[in-house]
């Protein structure tokens, strides 16, 4: 993918851009708001990373200026823990996803991967998710595997359902929690292993081979064999 | 006290004010007076003359109009000490007797100024004409006039005097007593601002303005002092809290560059160890902000009325699988459908950081249970366990950040997780109570229904607040 990476702070923009190349990305750097701007404006770009704190223009105005002159590139907005609001304000802005300063680099790199492929992803005409004989039916509300119905817990559909969506993605624990639980801290308690060893079971158990993996350190990934 | 600041002084001026307002009545009273008593003399005089009139024309009756000039003598001589004057002419303007020279007549009342025993008089006169056609004029001095409005002017000019000079005196006497209690109050604001919190301003015990003014700066000191000192407190808990773990951390990179037979994969590990270590020193960090985020913003943050039974039926199911695991049972007991206005997030990190600690804390077996209800005046929610509990001494200590049970100093965790709770609690208007479940430990949040608005002020919290928790 080629990602236009917007931040001022050199040592974490050379950190970005090493850790998005090896993982087969094409990087571009603009170290302020009104470079950033000028080529994200090219449309060129399949993800922006955006600092909220930028010299000129910031991450906030940067974004703003893009969705007012029609560019829908998805954008990832990163703050720093004092930022308050941020969350909310960069979302009203137009950014698609934030993340919060420091992050670990698998983090970043998931949800950068998960944005890229977005629109194919949140297609409105999809109603029901395939991966393999797992089916989801969006409308009815159902699961099915190899034709049998499995009966999911709401939270468990809604988990399932998340996986699906990104299928062959890597997704983070704290991706889960944003979007299936509407957490935005990091409860002590891991709910989320409870949670997916419970729908393993059900979804798993009895099939081959097997779907949902846990990627030490990375997160898990919904994808077909082979 | 110099000259300068004693003029500047606003109870001086104050005083002056007075001074000239004194004066000014007086000044006003003073005119009113004279002119009433000046008004009431001349009209005294015109009849004292009329009077001398009327006797002069009833002894000319008696005696005949022939005797007119004896009779005006005879008046003459008797008061003769009273510079007094006499004219009295025929028709034609011949001078018949009198003392003073023959003159046009002029009739009613009039000002004389003629020479009477030898000096120039003012004096007030009346002119009558009588039935034979004879002019008489009589004068006399307006000494009683005079005499009166002299002592008039001099009894105000004396009051005047005496007014401005005790306004001036008592100006100068309340002011500088003003001042030196000003300078006293002035001294020990110095003293504070140099540093010295302890120092409080002299009380005099009169519950005069100053004195509450006073009472009410010192009860903001000891506010002041107090946050003060927790967040030295704060400080040195962060900083105390902080060291452990990058000591550590800096003792494991220095042991890995010592050894320099290190194989990749043990390096790999000690870099694995580090990243943890720092992570874990970064979470501390994000619960301190975490506090200091829900208090600045906890006030700006619009409320809204949310289903609090929903939200904490939906967080319970969301740990009860995670319970599950550990041999835990997780309960929720409540009564649905009830309202609280409040901030979702806040509240919901609440719940989730009860149930954290439950599950941490309790063992395999353990039973929690999270339940709600609501009376007429309160709302509470309950986060009940039968784990090991906290001893009674210890569960105000708990709410400390940083402070952790002797028995839990091993588990993991920043020590702030109640921290956060109590100073949702305290944004919400709510009361937190740690009670003994036997066994366990129960929590309870209380939340005063209709009253949290109104309370909001009350429920005003800082990061030090939530610190000092006793």
């Amino acid at each position: 993918m080629r990602i236009l990476v917007i931040e001022d702070d050199a040592e974490t923009a050379a950190y970005l851009q090493g850790g998005l190349q090896e993982e087969g990305h094409v990087v571009t750097l603009a170290a302020d708001g009104r470079n950033g701007l000028m080529l994200a404006a090219t449309g060129d770009f399949d993800v922006l990373v955006v600092d909220r704190m930028l010299p000129g223009l910031d991450g906030l105005a940067v974004v703003r200026t893009l969705r007012a002159s029609s560019v829908g590139t998805p954008a990832l907005f990163l703050t720093t823990m004092s930022g308050i609001d941020d969350r909310v304000t960069g979302l009203d802005a137009g950014a698609d996803d934030y993340l919060v300063k420091p992050f670990a680099f698998s983090e970043l790199a998931a949800r950068v991967k998960a944005l890229g492929r977005r629109p194919r992803a949140t297609a409105a005409t999809t109603t029901v998710l395939r991966v393999a004989d797992l089916e989801l039916d969006l409308i009815k509300r159902t699961v099915r595997r190899a034709g049998q119905p499995i009966a999911l817990q709401p939270r468990e559909f809604r988990l399932l359902e998340y996986l699906m969506r990104h299928a062959g993605e890597v997704v983070t624990r704290t991706m889960l929690l944003e979007n299936v639980w509407d957490y935005h801290f990091d409860p002590r308690t891991n709910i989320v292993e409870s949670h997916l060893s419970r729908l393993r079971t059900k979804v798993e158990k009895g099939f081959a081979p097997e779907l949902i993996h846990t990627l030490r350190g990375a997160g898990y990934c919904l994808r077909e064999p082979g | 006290m110099s000259r300068v600041r004693r003029f500047r002084n606003s109870n001086f001026q104050l005083a002056l004010l007075y001074a000239g307002l004194f004066t000014t009545s007086i000044l006003v009273l003073f005119a009113l007076t004279y002119r009433t008593a000046a008004d009431y003399a001349a009209q005294d005089e015109a009849d004292e003359i009329d009077v001398e009139f009327v006797a002069i024309q009833d002894e000319a009756h008696l005696a005949g109009d022939g005797y007119l000039p004896q009779i005006i003598a005879n008046h003459l001589r008797q008061r003769s000490s009273e510079h007094a004057a006499y004219l009295l002419e025929d028709a034609a303007g011949q001078r018949l007797a009198g003392n003073i020279a023959a003159r046009a007549p002029q009739l009613g009342p009039q000002n004389l100024r003629v020479p009477v025993d030898g000096q120039w008089r003012e004096l007030r006169a009346h002119g009558y004409r009588l039935a034979n056609g004879d002019y008489v004029l009589i004068g006399q001095d307006p000494r009683a006039l005079r005499d009166m409005k002299h002592l008039i002017a001099r009894a105000f000019s004396v009051n005047a005097a005496i007014t401005l000079l005790l306004a001036v005196l008592g100006g100068v006497i309340i002011s500088s007593r003003a001042l030196r209690r000003v300078d006293a109050l002035g001294r020990t604001t110095q003293a504070i601002v140099a540093g010295d919190l302890s120092r409080r301003l002299p009380l005099r015990g009169t519950d005069d303005e100053i004195d509450r003014l006073s009472a009410n700066v010192n009860a903001m000191l000891d506010r002041i002092e107090d946050l003060m000192r927790s967040v030295r407190q704060v400080s040195n808990d962060v900083a105390h809290d902080l060291r452990t773990p990058l000591t550590r951390l800096r003792q494991r990179l220095e042991q890995a560059r010592r050894r320099g037979d290190a194989t990749p994969q043990e390096l790999r590990e000690v870099l694995e160890g580090a990243i943890t270590q720092v992570d874990s020193i970064l979470e501390t960090f994000g619960a301190l902000l975490r506090i200091a985020q829900i208090e600045a913003g906890g006030r700006r943050r619009a409320r809204t009325t949310l289903d609090i039974s929903a939200l904490l039926s939906g967080v319970a199911e969301d740990f009860a699988p995670a319970a599950a695991d550990r041999g835990q049972l997780l309960l929720a007991e409540v009564t649905p459908g009830l309202q609280l206005s409040g901030d979702r997030e806040q509240l919901t990190q609440m719940l989730v950081n009860l149930l954290d600690n439950a599950i941490r804390h309790s063992g395999a077996g353990a039973r929690i249970v999270v339940s709600a209800h609501a009376s007429t005046a309160a709302l509470e929610i309950v986060v009940a366990d039968t784990g090991p509990g906290i001893p009674a001494p210890e569960r105000d200590n708990v709410l400390r950040p940083f402070y952790r049970l002797e028995s839990s100093r091993t588990t993991e965790g920043s020590g702030l997780g109640l921290s956060l709770v109590a100073v949702i609690a305290k944004q919400h208007g709510a009361t937190l109570a740690l009670a003994d479940n036997g066994p366990g430990l129960r929590v309870t949040i209380k939340f005063v229904k209709n009253g949290a608005a109104a309370r909001r002020s009350d429920a005003h919290v800082t990061l030090s607040d939530a610190f000092v928790q006793r």
